[in-house]
């Protein structure tokens, strides 16, 4: 038992670093996925991680509202020039019709806008996989995969002894990686920071609305 | 006598070759930093220079004495897709069904809903992550219309917004019977693409943009608020841009 405890003490890193590899091998499909689509999702207002959507308006003489249903689908069908549609739909002021390839062909007036859009095939999956809204097995899954980054990160700060492991470097390095968000914190104040005054501005009649009583 | 050590910037590898792979590693380290850092105040810098149109949106205000431009957000030319769990955006699908506190509950399709009092407002969205649309033109019915064609009970106090896959998300009564909140259909003359909420999509452009639901399937008054998907998950229950009520 004592020659046990004895190995242990002495190679507890070596076995530290073994599953640290391994673990390593295991994230790193996990962390692809998750990193790509994290940074594509971070910049969602930027560019549409999901899909390529391309949109063009053609103009036709407007439909006459006393055009019968076929002739009015003729119309739309020739201007878009998509062949026959899978689906035609009109009320009101609109003519609709749907493609196979889901392209949307709509006239209003004297525009009709073609709608069409494809995946990017990456991105798509990537983004469906991190937001783990409605899926249900996978949220345990990336659960997991959380515990092995969790692993990850502690047991990297042991793997190393002396100036390279927690003695200089990675002490140095670990408090710059926690620098970061605490500063970012402090100089934001955080999510519990008190809001800006409502921008109610006084009006030229000298008049200065309230903000809403109403939550 | 000291001896004088020429100081130099870089080691002599080839004396000291076994510094050759720690000093590549340091350049490499220092190169992607100083690539980062380039990249980072370079795009920020065109943003702002080339964003006109917030800059001119900044300068003007609101009828009710508001800047235009909440704080914290830039103008975009055009929605953004911001994801979500998209309806099948078939017309020919669609049904919106009225009810909760209301007498009358009632369901409309497509051609329905068409055939109900219809109004174009101009309005302003505002979304969460920061960034703003002016000016669109949004055709739809006004939720009030809605209300009073239900017959709403008195005691309503909030609307709640239902979508596709269980989606909603809850609105004051005071903000969704303004004359801007809609059920609507049209933005700029034009049908919405799927990723916008396509066929119809809610729209209360005095609050955050996830308030406005995409493919919008009900429209439930109640008495007691019901936070929705986005409050229960850390965002603002009210979500007024002007009070930057981004998370709760």
């Amino acid at each position: 038992m004592a020659d046990v405890a004895g190995l242990v003490k002495k190679r507890w890193r070596a076995w530290l670093r073994a599953v640290h590899r391994d673990v390593g091998y295991l994230a790193v499909g996990f962390t692809l996925i998750y990193a790509l689509s994290g940074i594509a999702m971070n910049h969602i207002d930027d560019w549409d991680p999901n899909f390529h959507a391309s949109e063009r308006t053609i103009h036709i003489a407007p439909i006459p509202d006393d055009a019968t249903d076929d002739a009015a689908v003729a119309r739309v069908t020739a201007a878009a020039g998509l062949g026959k549609p899978k689906d035609v739909y009109r009320a009101g002021d609109e003519v609709r019709l749907e493609y196979e390839d889901g392209t949307k062909v709509t006239a209003i007036g004297e525009h009709v806008t073609v709608q069409s859009r494809s995946s990017r095939l990456f991105f798509r999956v990537a983004c469906w996989l991190h937001a783990t809204r409605g899926k249900q097995a996978w949220k345990y899954i990336s659960d997991v995969y959380a515990l092995l980054l969790l692993y990850l990160a502690t047991s990297g700060l042991f793997m190393l002894k002396g100036r390279l492991g927690l003695r200089w470097r990675g002490t140095l390095l670990v408090g710059l990686g926690l620098a970061a968000p605490l500063t970012y914190i402090v100089l934001s104040g955080g999510p519990g920071a008190p809001q800006p005054d409502p921008k109610l501005a006084t009006t030229d009649s000298g008049f200065r609305a309230l903000p809403s009583d109403d939550r | 006598m000291a001896r004088t050590v020429p100081v130099s910037e870089s080691p002599d590898l080839d004396r000291y070759p076994e510094l050759k792979e720690r000093w590549d590693r340091r350049n490499f380290i220092r190169s992607a930093a100083a690539g980062t850092l380039c990249m980072a105040v370079g795009g920020t810098l065109l943003r702002i220079a080339a964003d006109d149109l917030t800059k001119q949106a900044r300068a003007e205000k609101r009828p009710d004495g508001r800047p235009r431009l909440p704080p914290g957000q830039r103008t975009l030319e055009a929605l953004r897709a911001m994801g979500g769990e998209e309806g099948d955006g078939e017309v020919r699908n669609f049904r919106l069904r009225v009810h909760g506190a209301v007498k009358s509950p009632f369901e409309v399709d497509y051609a329905g809903l068409l055939k109900l009092p219809q109004v174009e407002k101009v309005a302003d969205v505002h979304c969460v992550t920061g960034w703003s649309l002016l000016g669109g033109k949004w055709k739809g019915v006004q939720i009030a219309t809605l209300a009073e064609k239900a017959g709403m009970k008195g005691d309503a106090r909030f609307v709640i917004l239902e979508a596709w896959h269980g989606f909603t998300s809850n609105v004051p009564l005071s903000d969704a019977m303004k004359d801007t909140s809609l059920v609507t259909y049209r933005l700029d003359g034009k049908p919405f693409p799927l990723q916008h909420g396509a066929p119809v999509r809610g729209l209360v452009p005095d609050l955050y943009f996830w308030k406005s639901a995409k493919w919008i399937t009900g429209i439930k008054f109640v008495r007691d608020d019901e936070p929705g998907y986005w409050e229960t998950r850390g965002y603002h229950n009210h979500a007024d841009p002007w009070k930057e009520e981004r998370y709760g």
